[in-house]
């Protein structure tokens, strides 16, 4: 038990002694997570529209795919992109591993499937009258992609919140891809990895409390923006 | 006005229940798909506007049978789709509906009829040469009914248009022509007074049944009973109309009586000469279709039809109580 409170200890000590530093790291973090949310969502949401509206060629194919990339174990999809920017790789030539820019690309990866997914199963809930009527309606696609988010806003918030705690919470790929490397790739689950292993639970545990607390104010938005909606109309 | 020609309304492919090589409305004609219920309208009705089967015709407007309401307001859903010049007309035609004041709601709170009206507005505003509608009368009270036909006739202005309805008085009071839709295939096609007066077939009898309807201008009422010229004569029938507008008198061939000669008694206004066109049994009575300008349908029992000694040709005399005929309005008079 003591053991415990020590880490408890420990923690507050390093939340307070460590603040430049893990500042850095949660800066990174969001910087990441937030940029591969933005453009996983930015890709999804439509792919998501199209996959759920749509009837059209290939359909039943990409939705596989979309399905299958939810449940991708990140490891492989770190593997695989790092084997892409390795020097000998496709992409060799751009220089970017043990970037954040790598960063970003492995979470759009693994984020995009859950944004789409998500975004297709809300819209394919639509009636059939209101797809009907978005037919009849011969709205230009941007018009008609405004008016399906906001009539299924609650599903894009919780493909929003899905996709951000996927990215956020991922460790393998981001480490594959980034290297861990202090004050340049080091994301707060990384560095949790890091602390881990040196057997400093205390502020592995400090670094697990702030992740958790990003969590909570980013889904707590996006659940207040989910409700807020719901009410006006 | 261009006219528009449909071709291959077939869905589904591999069994169809709609099956219509081509449909052509052109010249503003108002044209009815008439049917029970399953005949295979509405498929039609989408398959025109290509919300199936693939094809999405340019200048076409189209109405749902259930309209659906996105979150919003109602102003934000009669919007819609619509360009500036269109909304201004929406919004136009949104006060002669009778619902202007109801557009800041939010447009789950509207009534089924004032849904319905709403649609209607956005659907008529569009600038589509041709605007199909599917029930528009169906939800909205029997009261709304003909102010509402009589809009959408004026709003359509020369347009042409195919409105889908399985009920006879809503068919009569916004249509001009009519097909009738059996197992989705056009068994008929007609003016309405022709179509309703004098099926091709049994087929066609059994699904509009057999009525009257007599297109005229009502001249004066009292409120309960109106005056209205038709084909040179003036006519009494239940109505409510007091001023000069277009109505279809709509009444059944059971409500004619036929006689041979001038009938006393009666009241003459509503005696109509004319010449037998046609005779058919239908179940055990039998039906005469009397060319009065207009054909007028009249049930009669075999007896009474020997006793009149009645053959094609002959000339009769029909008579109607005026609260037998119901007279609907459609638009104001030119």
């Amino acid at each position: 038990m003591d053991f415990l409170f020590d880490a408890f200890g420990e923690a507050a000590d390093f939340l307070r002694d460590s603040s430049g530093e893990l500042g850095a790291v949660v800066g990174l973090t969001l910087l990441v997570a937030g940029i591969a949310t933005v453009v996983a969502v930015a890709l999804g949401v439509p792919l998501g529209i199209t996959l759920g509206l749509g009837r059209f060629r290939g359909r039943q194919v990409l939705l596989t795919f979309v399905n299958v990339g939810m449940g991708i174990p990140p490891v492989l999809v770190g593997l695989i992109v790092l084997m892409i920017l390795w020097s000998d790789g496709p992409l060799g030539s751009l220089d970017i591993l043990f970037t954040p820019t790598a960063m970003v690309i492995v979470q759009v990866f693994l984020a995009l499937p859950i944004a789409a997914g998500v975004t297709a199963g809300a819209v394919s809930s639509l009636s059939r009258d209101a797809v009907e009527q978005l037919a009849a309606l011969r709205l230009g696609t941007v018009r008609r992609g405004t008016v399906v988010v906001r009539e299924v806003w609650p599903g894009v918030t919780a493909a929003i919140a899905a996709s951000f705690g996927r990215v956020v919470s991922e460790v393998g790929a981001v480490l594959i891809v980034g290297g861990n490397i202090k004050g340049e790739t080091r994301v707060l689950t990384t560095a949790i990895v890091q602390e881990t292993r040196q057997a400093r639970f205390g502020a592995a545990l400090a670094l697990g409390l702030v992740l958790l607390v990003i969590a909570f104010i980013v889904t707590g938005t996006l659940t207040w923006l989910q409700s807020r909606e719901r009410t006006d109309a | 006005m261009p006219e528009r020609r449909f071709e291959h309304l077939r869905w589904p492919l591999d069994q169809p229940v709609v099956d219509i090589d081509e449909l052509v409305v052109g010249g503003g004609e108002r044209l009815v798909l008439f049917g029970p219920n399953g005949s295979g309208k509405t498929t039609a009705l989408r398959l025109m506007a290509g919300t199936i089967g693939g094809d999405r015709p340019d200048g076409v407007a189209y109405l749902p049978q259930r309209p659906y309401f996105f979150r919003g307001t109602a102003r934000s859903n009669l919007e819609l789709g619509l360009d500036d010049v269109e909304r201004g007309r929406a919004l136009e035609l949104a006060t002669e509906f009778g619902v202007s004041d109801r557009l800041d709601v939010a447009a789950r709170s509207l009534s089924g009829g004032e849904r319905m009206r709403v649609a209607l507005a956005r659907t008529l505003a569009s600038s589509a040469d041709i605007v199909l509608l599917d029930e528009p009368l169906a939800p909205l009270d029997h009261r709304d009914r003909e102010h509402t036909a009589t809009t959408i006739a004026a709003a359509l202005h020369g347009r042409s248009a195919v409105i889908v309805s399985h009920d006879r008085t809503s068919a009569a009071i916004l249509g001009d022509s009519l097909a009738v839709v059996v197992d989705g295939q056009v068994r008929q096609r007609g003016r309405i007074a022709e179509v309703f007066t004098t099926p091709i077939d049994d087929v066609v009898a059994g699904v509009v049944g057999i009525s009257n309807v007599l297109s005229g201008v009502a001249t004066t009422g009292d409120g309960a009973l109106v005056e209205v010229e038709w084909q040179g004569r003036t006519i009494v029938a239940a109505g409510s109309q007091t001023t000069r507008e277009k109505v279809k008198v709509l009444f059944g061939g059971e409500a004619v009586a036929v006689h041979r000669d001038l009938p006393d008694g009666a009241s003459p206004r509503n005696v109509i000469g004319g010449t037998i066109s046609d005779i058919r049994t239908v179940g055990r009575l039998l039906e005469i279709v009397v060319d009065c300008g207009d054909p007028v349908a009249a049930l009669i029992t075999p007896g009474s039809f020997e006793t009149l000694d009645l053959h094609q040709g002959s000339a009769v005399y029909l008579s109607v109580k005026a609260v037998a005929m119901t007279a609907v309005s459609v638009g104001d008079a030119e």
